[in-house]
C-alpha cells in the first residue's frame, strides 16, 4: 500500500470483526485480498456492506481495503457496514449526521444468547415427564 | 410479550432486488429454517414466472395480490355472562398486513405444483385477479363478521 491519507476504522457485528481502510480517490474493493463480487456472492450482503457508501453517494470515491475475521457471511458484511460508516466519518466530520440518520453508526448489539446449564439451548427446556 | 410495555414495530430493511420492505417482511414469513437465501429464490423466481406470464411488473401483481387479501373485519371471541360470543372487530392495518401475507403464503403452499415458486406465482396472480384460496379465506373471514353483525355491541 502506499503511503498516503487513509482512513482507517473497526466495526464489528455478531462474532465478526473488520478492519477497514478507505484511500480518497478512486473506487475499488479488497476484502481479505479478494474482490467484492467474489467475496460476497450473494446480493444482500453487498448491499450491506456498500450501504454507507451508497448512502453518502460517494461509491467510487474510496478505495477500500478491508480485513475480516470471525463470524459468518452476514456478521461480517454487516461490521465492514459499520466499519466503513467510522471511518467515513473520521474523513468527514459532516457525515456523522447523515449516517446517524441511516443507523449506520450503531454496533447492533444483538448477538447470539448463551447456553444455560440444564437446558438444551438458550431458551429451550428438557422435554418434561411426569415420572 | 412484556405486559407493561407495548413492543414498538421494528423497521424492516428494503429488500435487495426491488428496494421494497413489503418484500423482505414477505420472504422473511416465507422463510423456513432460517434460510432466507432459499426464501429469496423462490420468491423472485416466482416474480419472474409473473413477469413471463402476464408481462406486468412482479412488484405491481404482489402489491395487487396482497391488497385483495388485506381483511378488513374479522371476528374475535368475548364471554359476557358465561356465554361465548363472536365479536366483529375491525382489523388493525398491522395485522391485516400481517394475515395477508401468512393466507397467501398458507394457500400457495397447499396448491398442487411443481415448485413453490410456481405455486406462490399461481397464488399471487389468483390473488391479485380477486380469485385464489388466499381470497376465499378472507372473504369467509368478512361473511364470519357480518353474519355476527348483532354482536357488535360488544365490541371493547
Amino acid at each position: 500500500m502506499a503511503d498516503q491519507t487513509m482512513y482507517q476504522a473497526v466495526g464489528r457485528r455478531k462474532a465478526a470483526v473488520a478492519r477497514v481502510w478507505l484511500r480518497p480517490g478512486q473506487g475499488g474493493w479488497t476484502i481479505n485480498g479478494r474482490s467484492l463480487e467474489e467475496y460476497f456472492p450473494l446480493l444482500r450482503h453487498r448491499d450491506a456492506a456498500e450501504k454507507p457508501l451508497a448512502v453518502m453517494e460517494s461509491v467510487g470515491s474510496y478505495g477500500v481495503h478491508v480485513r475480516v475475521r470471525g463470524g459468518g457471511p452476514t456478521g461480517q458484511a454487516e461490521a465492514i457496514q459499520l466499519a466503513i460508516a467510522r471511518a467515513i466519518v473520521s474523513a468527514d466530520e459532516e457525515a456523522r449526521s447523515t449516517l446517524r440518520a441511516h443507523d449506520l453508526l450503531t454496533r447492533d448489539p444483538r448477538v447470539v444468547e448463551r447456553k444455560k446449564p440444564g437446558r438444551p439451548k438458550a431458551r429451550k427446556r428438557f422435554q418434561f415427564s411426569k415420572r | 410479550m412484556s405486559r407493561r410495555n407495548r413492543a414498538t414495530p421494528r423497521e424492516i430493511p428494503a429488500d435487495p432486488k426491488y428496494g421494497s420492505s413489503e418484500v423482505t417482511r414477505f420472504i422473511n414469513v416465507l422463510m423456513l429454517d432460517g434460510k432466507k437465501s432459499t426464501a429469496e429464490g423462490i420468491f423472485y423466481d416466482a416474480m419472474r414466472k409473473i413477469e413471463e406470464k402476464t408481462g406486468q411488473p412482479g412488484l405491481n401483481v404482489f402489491r395487487q395480490a396482497l391488497a385483495n387479501t388485506k381483511p378488513v373485519l374479522e371476528v374475535r371471541s368475548r364471554r359476557v355472562g358465561g356465554a361465548t360470543y363472536q365479536v366483529p372487530m375491525e382489523v388493525s392495518p398491522r395485522r391485516r398486513d400481517s394475515l395477508g401475507r401468512r393466507w397467501l403464503i398458507q394457500f400457495a403452499r397447499g396448491r398442487s405444483g411443481k415448485s413453490m415458486a410456481d405455486r406462490l406465482a399461481g397464488e399471487l396472480l389468483d390473488a391479485s385477479r380477486g380469485d385464489g384460496g388466499a381470497v376465499r379465506k378472507k372473504e369467509e373471514v368478512h361473511r364470519m363478521a357480518e353474519a355476527n353483525k348483532a354482536f357488535a355491541h360488544y365490541r371493547w
